[in-house]
């Protein structure tokens, strides 16, 4: 479904995609760990368009995205919910999620993926009315989510969707991000909370300063000797 | 004290202060205002138990405040004409009838309101709506009937408030603090001065040309906006800021500069433009005189002097602006402005163009200072590049903070609060200052050298930017929404408050899971 060969991405001079090649492909949950600064999160946002790459491409569906603008990329399939929880803090809950649907015009659609966001997150649903800037972490974390899957994507890529949360809430996350794959959306995943995104993830890639030094199932890459020491912390 | 006493004694001692000022029938102006704004003010505060209470309340609150215009009237004639060494032209009988009309009026309107707001929702909004149109459109006649000559005023406070909601577009709804948008304003201008004046032989005749070249103009301001928005693109807050400062003042100098322009193809030098003699495009410091008047069939020749045309062209444009800009608001465009001023990075992670959004705002806002400046043109019929300085874009820009970032309300009030201070309300103080000076207080002065410094350092309209100043500063420290502000900006200010009472709540609820 989507694949990338060789992508090296530049900030100014300073290369931050030392060649990533990877592959996504149709209904898998597929995860990219690695440390502070390995390159996930650049990896995610020149699939999307919002860094370009220099060198290599990125193809999805057949289809290069290397030049597209990011309108035509969501429009294509993909969207993303970026790390940090990147809501709009003053809109409502309705209208960060009506923007997610911004680059579509069926409103019949967008009417039941609001419904289908709202039951995958039933806490949005009591605040749909409240100030995104207002919701506690974990239901800007739920929005965040639900607002990429308003652009109805057939490829989810969610940056980091654990960051900052309590562990019951991060298992309710990723529990959630489960049940979005298993009605048909293919997730691409970066995650520092490895062993979490590694017990959910079909395969996974280990991202080290802009290489990937790794690739194996989700369940092997579990156990392996270098995953466990540089990234689940056992010895 | 009830209520409506309350309101009705806050809006008549601000209508009383123009009485003060005006006399004679400005009362009759002001009274319906003053009645109209208690009742409004009123109904804000009191639940309606139902329609007679209102109405009784509303009117109520405008008689207290017509009273209030009618001491004021009194005050005027009787003490302060005579201060100030002017005959006491009316004699007290008539004062009294000026007053009581006032009195009555501003109870009318009272009244009226309180019987509109206690509508359902949509005869409400419909009604108030007619209240307004009805006052606007009367607004000339009643002055011209009643000789106060505030038409002439408010026709060139109208159009800082067409540039004010134009701004609005960039700074409330995009979020881009433009310090230089007098330039499009002057864009504007001088696109309308090329087209309808003899300046470089075009001089265009035909006596519907106006109704085309005001489209020409916003076209091209719109254009400029596109430009000159470009290189900002990268840039944010300050940075942005800056840039537009420069653009602000680049264009008044290239305007004051473009007098003897002459191109040349630049490897052979052969002479494209200007050959015979080095064309005088902008006409320098003097600038370009005449630009001719519009004309409509049944109105026939837009005249200086006649000032019901050009009011009610003035208004016209408003009203289109104001439709347009309400459209825009809630169109995918303006949802992209305001997501973007929200979040840049989350907004094009939504597959919003942020390119496309911002050069929009900024072409959006620019188009509508063409509107702008094409009637600004033609009614002053002279331009000069002095007219478009820095303090013209500092100006707009505060109708806009103190009206309230964002919204169209807030911005036409804050417009027509800041103009109208400047350019009718602080003259004639000052020149009331004066007489009275010369009159009562000078010749009392024995000291040459004080009577001097008195006779020069008390002039109100010498205060002019220390009162604008002092006016930002207060409204930033009290209300730094703005007078009617933006349902979301409003949130942006309160955001530590409501932070805090989000917190406080998760909290609460969270033992309980």
């Amino acid at each position: 479904m989507l694949e990338l060969r060789d992508v090296q991405t530049y900030y100014g001079n300073i290369q931050a995609l030392k060649g990533i090649s990877l592959k996504v492909n149709q209904g898998e949950v597929v995860t990219l760990i690695g440390s502070n600064g390995a390159g996930k999160t650049t990896t995610l946002r020149t699939i999307q368009g919002l860094n370009r790459p220099r060198y290599g491409t990125i193809l999805f569906e057949g289809k290069a995205l290397e030049t597209l603008p990011t309108d035509t990329i969501v429009r294509l399939g993909i969207s993303q919910s970026p790390e940090g929880r990147l809501v709009f803090p003053r809109m409502t809950v309705r209208e960060n999620l009506e923007m997610g649907a911004f680059s579509r015009s069926d409103k019949e659609g967008i009417a039941q993926d609001m419904e289908r966001a709202l039951n995958l997150f039933p806490r949005l649903r009591e605040r749909l009315a409240q100030k995104a800037g207002t919701l506690s972490g974990g239901e800007q974390q739920m929005l965040a989510i639900g607002r990429a899957l308003m652009a109805r994507p057939r490829l989810l890529l969610l940056d980091e969707p654990s960051m900052g949360l309590a562990p019951m809430l991060v298992e309710q996350i990723f529990q959630t991000v489960i049940e979005i794959n298993e009605q048909g959306t293919t997730v691409l995943l970066v995650e520092q909370n490895a062993r979490m995104a590694l017990a959910v993830a079909d395969r996974g890639y280990v991202l080290q300063t802009g290489r990937i030094v790794l690739e194996d199932t989700g369940p092997n890459l579990l156990r392996s000797e270098t995953v466990r020491k540089a990234y689940l912390g056992e010895h | 004290m009830s209520p409506a006493v309350r309101t009705g004694i806050s809006a008549g001692l601000l209508a009383v202060v123009v009485v003060l000022l005006f006399g004679n029938l400005s009362g009759v102006v002001l009274g319906l205002l003053a009645g109209a704004g208690a009742a409004i003010l009123l109904d804000s505060r009191v639940e309606w138990p139902n329609r007679n209470a209102a109405i009784v309340g509303g009117a109520t609150a405008g008689a207290v405040a017509g009273l209030l215009i009618l001491v004021g009237q009194f005050i005027h004639d009787l003490f302060l004409m005579p201060l100030a060494g002017q005959p006491v032209a009316t004699a007290p009988g008539s004062t009294l009838q000026a007053g009581l009309i006032a009195v009555v009026l501003a109870a009318l309107a009272g009244a009226a309101v309180g019987a509109i707001v206690t509508q359902a929702e949509r005869p409400r909004q419909l009604g108030l709506l007619g209240l307004l149109v009805a006052f606007v459109i009367l607004f000339p006649f009643l002055d011209q009937q009643i000789q106060l000559g505030w038409t002439p005023t408010v026709i060139s406070v109208l159009i800082y408030v067409v540039l004010a909601l134009g701004l609005n577009i960039v700074v409330g709804y995009a979020g881009l603090l433009d310090l230089g948008y007098a330039a499009f304003f002057a864009i504007g201008a001088y696109t309308t001065g090329l087209l309808l004046s003899p300046q470089i032989g075009i001089n265009w005749d035909h006596p519907l040309s106006f109704w085309l070249v005001i489209w020409i103009a916003a076209a091209v301001a719109g254009l400029f906006g596109l430009i000159l928005g470009a290189p900002t693109l990268p840039l944010r807050g300050d940075y942005l800021a800056i840039v537009t400062l420069g653009f602000g003042e680049i264009v008044p100098i290239v305007f004051r500069n473009l007098t003897r322009v002459e191109i040349k193809e630049p490897f052979t030098g052969t002479c494209l433009i200007g050959c015979d003699k080095a064309i005088n495009l902008t006409g320098g410091e003097a600038g370009i005189n005449p630009i001719s008047h519009p004309w409509l069939p049944l109105v026939g020749q837009f005249r200086t002097g006649q000032d019901l045309p050009w009011y009610f062209l003035i208004v016209a444009i408003i009203a289109l602006t104001i439709f347009l800009i309400s459209r825009l608001r809630n169109s995918r465009l303006g949802r992209a402005w305001t997501a973007m001023r929200e979040d840049e990075l989350a907004a094009s992670s939504m597959g919003i163009d942020i390119v496309r959004t911002k050069l929009l705002a900024f072409a959006m806002g620019a188009t509508f200072s063409g509107f702008g400046g094409a009637f600004f043109a033609s009614y002053i019929s002279a331009i000069f590049p002095g007219v478009f300085d820095f303090s013209v874009s500092v100006i707009i820009l505060c109708m806009v903070i103190l009206g309230g970032l964002g919204n169209i309300t807030g911005v036409i009030l804050g417009g027509l609060i800041i103009m109208m201070s400047d350019r009718l309300f602080l003259p004639q103080l000052a020149t009331l200052v004066k007489n009275i000076l010369n009159t009562s207080v000078l010749p009392t002065i024995a000291d040459p050298a004080m009577k001097d410094f008195v006779a020069t350092s008390v002039d109100p309209s010498q205060f002019r930017l220390l009162l604008f100043g002092l006016t930002l500063v207060i409204m930033m420290l009290v209300r730094p929404e703005g007078l009617i502000p933006n349902v979301r900006r409003r949130a942006e200010f309160h955001e530590a408050e409501a932070g805090a009472e989000a917190t406080v709540a998760t909290e609460a609820k969270a033992p309980a899971k």
